[in-house]
């Protein structure tokens, strides 16, 4: 596609701009951000990781992206690792099969034998024929890394590869190497010099399951989202959870902000007022001393005044925390109906990745004005990594600030050792603590360790848990 | 001026530095139905398109003894070359500078099978509009 000017005169491809890489999406729209709009066309790329780690899967959802009838030609080659048909007879469970695209414009054809006769050297004889006969847009080979295994030398790689690079940079096509490599192989395999971005798939074990993350280790000419992404295999492919990062513009703070009720006027007095809107709130306490009932109350509230809300729970189940809604007096359905998003996480199954990634949905798109994580002892548990939590648990309290939402977090002191809730506590702009004294006489108290910017009352004030729920004073 | 071979085939002088690029932009000409003659070089390029009078000049910006853009500046300066067409193929993004050396086309590699054989096309008719070196 060209636009032609008049003899005399020079013309330039439409819309080839050497400033505006085109890209190439990868059929999963959160993969295709932190690529920064999918991979960069006509370009060489690496899909690495260790077996089962979900590289074919990622190449072929993109194979099926980009394949429209009567366009140019998908080439998928598979070398020495994976048998044809093992690659095709898996890939019909996924949802984005579609045997229709087969053959046109999906081609599949596997080089395992003639590489084996012919050494490496077949390589770029094969992909000229078959760009000059198939015309690919997109060509993979599957796996690259295994032409290794024919015991080619490494001179010989390195010319073979130089000649690959040649022939794929000269024409306009995006390829793909996929292969099981390791840091060792990508320090000095030659294909990592040529290569325009590298991907990288890891796979975690931490306690029972597995955590699987990805990560991109190159991209040339574009910036793309850092660190570990956690992904898991789903029947569309590849579901992707970006890390989470703080809003690019970081929330201004107001001197003079509105205040709103927490649903307890006593703990409202001791804050001279009410919670500052868009701030965040940790609330503390040993088991029992009425967090989950308080964090009730506050979302309740919300709801009484017509704003959306969020409440994240990873114990009680939505039976358990029905009947605790009931006991306060409201009514579960009515308030689903009234704006009230109630999400149930066990923690055996708690991947961090994907109910912070829910998490900040719901306000980015629902619009949540009031939020909920019951508790941040569950997810610490459940994360790998306590400094990933303490970075995700930051950026969504920036993103709240940012949307002006007010966000409660609880945090079950015994379940910490070592004081770890006051290094995620300094996340919060406020400080609750509710505390259950048993010298004596069992006494439930409530205090302010801290609330940015808002004169407070610093004494130690005294609670009860009724049918009306926490009451103060 | 331009000859034509005796099997009626159209010339095509292909200057590219880069062996693989060389082959495929000569197999894309061929198959359109060119003769083609390679060049590494723009100096080698010059004395190719002295000898042979081509159809058409297809060259890259980006190659040693004298740039792509040098030569087309000499093919357009001169007499007897001036009127063939020369279609600029480069990585580099040298729209405005292949206008100003006076090149008739240009396209922004990565090369593509349809936008040349396009290109080339409103630059060298078919045959029947061929220059002949009894027409010229």
């Amino acid at each position: 596609m060209s636009t032609s000017t008049s003899r005399g005169t020079a013309t330039t491809a439409a819309g080839t701009d050497a400033r505006a890489l085109p890209r190439l999406e990868t059929g999963n729209p959160h993969l295709d951000l932190i690529l920064g709009g999918g991979f960069p066309g006509n370009s060489i790329n690496i899909i690495m990781g260790e077996p089962g780690s979900g590289k074919t899967i990622l190449a072929e959802r993109l194979v099926f992206q980009n394949a429209r009838p009567g366009d140019r030609s998908i080439l998928y080659l598979t070398t020495l690792s994976e048998p044809l048909d093992k690659v095709v007879r898996y890939l019909q469970q996924f949802s984005f099969f579609d045997e229709a695209l087969l053959g046109n414009p999906i081609l599949y054809d596997s080089i395992g034998d003639a590489l084996v006769e012919q050494g490496v050297s077949m390589l770029v004889p094969r992909l000229k024929e078959a760009i000059t006969r198939d015309k690919p847009k997109i060509i993979v080979i599957d796996s690259f890394k295994a032409i290794h295994d024919l015991g080619a030398s490494l001179p010989e790689m390195r010319r073979t590869l130089y000649a690959m690079a040649g022939l794929l940079t000269a024409y306009e096509t995006t390829a793909f190497l996929i292969g099981e490599y390791g840091a060792a192989e990508a320090a000095h395999y030659p294909e990592f010099a040529i290569a325009d971005s590298i991907i990288e798939l890891a796979r975690n074990k931490t306690g029972t399951r597995d955590e699987r993350y990805l990560r991109i280790l190159k991209l040339r000419g574009s910036a793309y989202r850092e660190g570990l992404h956690a992904f898991r295999v789903s029947p569309d492919g590849l579901e992707v959870f970006p890390r989470l990062v703080s809003p690019q513009l970081p929330p201004s703070y107001r001197l003079q902000v509105e205040r709103v009720s927490t649903g307890v006027d006593g703990l409202d007095r001791m804050l001279g007022g009410g919670l500052p809107q868009g701030r965040s709130t940790f609330l503390l306490g040993p088991t029992g001393s009425g967090k989950t009932t308080l964090a009730l109350q506050f979302v309740l509230e919300g709801v009484r005044r017509g704003e959306k809300c969020l409440y994240v729970n990873f114990e009680e189940n939505p039976s358990q925390l029905a009947q605790q809604m009931a006991s306060l007096g409201a009514n579960p359905e009515e308030l689903a109906k009234k704006g009230l998003q109630v999400v149930y996480r066990s923690p055996v199954e708690l991947q961090i990745d994907s109910i912070i990634s829910e998490v900040f949905r719901a306000v980015s798109e629902r619009g949540v004005r009031r939020a909920v994580i019951d508790g941040v002892g569950d997810l610490l548990v459940a994360a790998s990594d306590a400094q990933r939590l303490h970075d995700y648990l930051y950026a969504l309290a920036q993103h709240f600030a940012a949307r002006d939402a007010l966000a409660i977090f609880t945090y079950e002191t015994t379940q910490d050792g070592g004081g770890l809730w006051a290094r995620l506590s300094a996340l919060a702009d406020n400080i609750i603590r509710l505390d259950v004294e048993t010298d004596g006489k069992v006494r439930r108290t409530i205090r302010i360790v801290k609330a940015r910017g808002v004169d407070h009352k610093l004494d130690t004030g005294e609670d009860r848990i009724t049918r009306a729920g926490v009451q103060v004073g | 001026m331009t000859r034509t071979q005796p099997s009626g085939e159209r010339v095509a002088v292909v200057v590219e530095r880069e062996g693989q690029a060389r082959e495929l932009e000569a197999h894309f000409l061929r198959d359109i139905g060119f003769q083609v003659e390679l060049a590494a070089d723009g100096a080698t390029g010059w004395d190719r398109v002295q000898q042979l009078h081509p159809h058409l000049v297809v060259s890259e910006v980006l190659v040693p003894r004298m740039d792509g853009l040098a030569l087309c500046r000499q093919i357009k300066s001169s007499p007897a070359t001036r009127e063939i067409p020369v279609l600029i193929v480069s990585m580099l993004a040298a729209t405005a500078r292949s206008r100003d050396a006076g090149a008739d086309a240009f396209l922004l590699k990565p090369l593509s099978q349809e936008r040349l054989a396009g290109e080339i096309a409103r630059l060298v008719p078919e045959p029947a509009a061929a220059r002949t070196e009894e027409g010229a």
